[in-house]
């Protein structure tokens, strides 16, 4: 018996038309939004199809004849359903314009402990060793003599001007590109050597390489399924990431920022102590790479490895708390954030109605003066205090007087700008006695 | 949301449970590729559109076929048993074809293969898992539609008094060697798109062994075009379809190996280019 009802559950099964329960009779069968010409081009379509498959019929048989006067009324009693079906299949719904971003859950600070939720750290810290690794594509050399280790409970950044070798190292701690020589090992094995590396190593290497025509719930499950991953685990990320309410909406309708948070969810399938990210802010709003930044932070907190890469300074320096810097495939500094910002450039500027007299009394003092645009003084050699107690002193009126510190900004591009010049064991610029004697 | 649905929840293990038996893992990859064929509806649908349209171009093939005039004098060029399967040596493989292609160069395309390729670091392990996902849904694919293309071509012609039973002599081996073509040329498909990279590009390639090398060989002189066409997929396809082959093809037994071999030299040849290539 035909009904209705069972029309309507086999196309919602097919995500062959979009049935709204809340129109009258039949009414909902008809795409809202959709372009009539849509429907009159299914028609004419339909009808032009039949009638070439009657023509074709009788070549077949050997004869051409004229159509019979009730041939047309047929042709079109038959194409027509076929029409309108093509516009309920191939007619676009324009009223839902891309799918709708579902909220970002909020990230628990598993740094200060939850009270009832025993903690659980990875088994045991793993680290990740490159060393000495050399990639040439042809005559270009992608990354060169390349050397550091990433350590675990800590946010580590890896940063690099654009074509640094950043995507490359990873692709080859990653086993996708064969290194050169060097090696680079993850709990000291070769990635090549796991059998369900997800258990090993979370990574996300580009977010938008999704395939376009699969559901994301579909894109995930078969990645579990690759590792052993039950689809209660898929549930859990999808959730983690927000995602569980888009979950059936294919891959290729999702912006930026929700395939940059399904990547997440990829990542953390199999709860992996070690996550390799690549840009993982990448088109992500404030409020997304703050999720980030938290989801980073608690997971380190609990142990795990975390590299993330970016060319971007300043996000960088609000996560990471070591940093991997590299330029050319080269290492230029391997270091705490807090120290890098220390051991670059500092002075004094000091702005005062007899500049030219106290910048002499500075120089007798033993500090490096250069004069600035605006009339101010850019002192080095001394710190504020002593240049303030020279100035009273002489009793030199001073209108301004602060201590600078280059920012992680400035500091980060006079490392790579230069980075031909720099070699790995080079101190960096204007580096402090400290920063040196490492 | 708390910490520990963030890790996954106390009752699962913190690390890897030791490393899976080699069943497993191939059962666990097969389960992947097998997820990622079945949930593209474009597949789905351009399946069910190529068995629709290969079975109403069989009809009218057939028919055709059957009322031809002076078909009852002269014997024509091809056979009543292998007439069956003029449509279906288009409409089912073609399609077929590219979606094999497909299963490789669109991963490349959208750099999903990395993605794979990071989850299954043996890439033989993939190419294994994609190519045995792909040959045996073309293979049941293959088998039922040629079984429905054989009835309904004979339903045809039994109105016309001369169908072939399924009883009669090389009828069963042409339904069922038209079933295990279209899995050859699935994996043809799969082959080339590991080996090229990019869909156009493997398409072409894929095409070339399974329609354009036995054109190819008829444009050669007289005693060469089948000497060596019999080698090639259509001719030794059609061999095994036919119930009176035209003299010079391989016998059907002979015409088999060279339905495994093509596929297995494209599969072959995708094994030893992905491990030896970056990703």
């Amino acid at each position: 018996m035909f009904s209705k009802s069972l029309l309507f559950t086999v196309l919602r099964a097919l995500d062959w038309a979009r049935v709204e329960d809340s129109a009258p009779g039949w009414c909902c069968l008809v795409r809202p939004g959709a372009h009539p010409a849509v429907l009159v081009v299914a028609l004419v379509a339909a009808v032009a199809v039949a009638f070439l498959v009657f023509c074709l019929v009788d070549l077949a048989r050997g004869r051409v004849r004229h159509l019979p006067k009730w041939g047309w009324a047929l042709i079109i009693c038959v194409s027509v359903p076929w029409g309108g079906l093509a516009y309920l299949i191939f007619g676009k719904d324009r009223t839902t314009p891309g799918v709708p971003v579902p909220a970002i859950p909020r990230i628990p600070d598993v740094t200060t402990s939850v009270p009832g939720v025993p903690r659980k750290p990875p088994a045991a810290p793993v680290v990740i060793d490159v060393e000495r690794l050399t990639k040439r594509f042809g005559s270009v050399t992608a990354v060169d003599d390349l050397s550091f280790a990433v350590r675990p409970g800590t946010v580590t950044g890896f940063l690099g001007p654009n074509g640094a070798g950043k995507t490359t190292t990873l692709r080859v701690i990653l086993g996708l590109d064969a290194p050169t020589s060097g090696t680079a090992l993850v709990g000291g094995r070769r990635y090549q050597e796991f059998i369900r590396p997800l258990h090993e190593v979370g990574s996300l290497l580009d977010a938008t390489a999704l395939p376009a025509g699969r559901p994301a719930w579909f894109h995930l499950l078969a990645i579990a399924q690759s590792n052993g991953i039950g689809r209660r685990r898929v549930r859990e990320v999808l959730e983690l990431t927000g995602l569980d309410s888009v979950a059936g909406r294919r891959a290729g309708e999702f912006s930026l920022g929700m395939k940059q948070r399904l990547g997440i969810a990829a990542a953390l399938l199999a709860d992996p102590p070690v996550l390799l990210l690549d840009e993982p802010v990448n088109g992500l709003d404030p409020e997304g790479i703050r999720w980030i930044r938290q989801l980073l932070r608690a997971m380190a907190a609990e142990g795990r490895t975390i590299l993330i890469s970016s060319h971007l300074m300043s996000e960088m320096a609000q996560t990471a708390d070591h940093l991997i810097i590299i330029g050319r495939g080269r290492l230029l500094a391997d270091t705490s954030t807090a120290e890098f910002v220390s051991s670059t450039r500092r002075d004094v500027r000091v702005l005062s109605p007899r500049a030219g007299e106290l910048a002499g009394v500075l120089a007798a003092g033993g500090a490096a003066v250069r004069a600035e645009d605006d009339g101010g003084l850019a002192v080095t050699g001394m710190d504020a205090a002593a240049v303030g107690d020279l100035a009273a002193g002489h009793g030199i009126a001073v209108h301004e007087l602060i201590a600078r510190h280059a920012s992680l900004e400035e500091a980060y591009l006079a490392l790579t700008g230069a980075s031909t010049d720099y070699r790995a064991g080079t101190p960096l610029p204007d580096a402090s006695p400290a920063a040196a004697a490492r | 949301m708390t910490a520990a649905q963030l890790r996954g929840g106390a009752a699962r293990p913190a690390r890897e449970p030791p490393a899976p038996s080699r069943l497993v893992h191939a059962r666990d990859v097969l389960a992947s590729e097998w997820t990622k064929l079945r949930s593209l509806r474009s597949n789905r649908l351009t399946v069910a559109i190529a068995a629709a349209v290969t079975l109403v171009l069989t009809a009218v093939v057939v028919e055709a076929f059957a009322t031809a005039p002076g078909a009852a004098t002269h014997p024509a060029p091809v056979d009543r048993l292998a007439a069956s399967f003029l449509a279906y040596a288009e409409y089912t493989i073609l399609p077929v074809t590219v979606l094999s292609v497909l299963v490789f160069t669109s991963e490349y395309g959208s750099g999903l293969i990395y993605t794979t390729f990071t989850a299954v670091p043996g890439r033989r392990a993939v190419l294994a898992a994609k190519a045995a996902v792909t040959g045996a849904a073309a293979l049941v694919i293959g088998e039922v539609l040629a079984f429905a293309c054989f009835f309904l071509a004979q339903a045809i012609f039994s109105g016309r008094h001369d169908a072939v039973s399924l009883a009669s002599p090389g009828a069963l081996r042409a339904v069922l060697a038209a079933g295990v073509t279209l899995a050859a040329c699935a994996l043809v498909g799969v082959g080339a798109g590991a080996v090229v990279r990019h869909t156009a590009g493997a398409i072409a390639a894929a095409v070339t062994v399974v329609y354009l090398l036995a054109v190819l060989c008829m444009a050669l002189p007289e005693p060469w075009n089948i000497r060596l066409g019999r080698f090639t997929l259509p001719f030794a396809a059609y061999a095994e379809v036919a119930a009176h082959p035209p003299g010079g093809l391989l016998a059907p037994g002979f015409s088999l190996l060279v339905l495994i071999a093509w596929p297995a030299a494209a599969v072959g040849a995708a094994a030893v280019v992905l491990t030896r290539r970056d990703a």
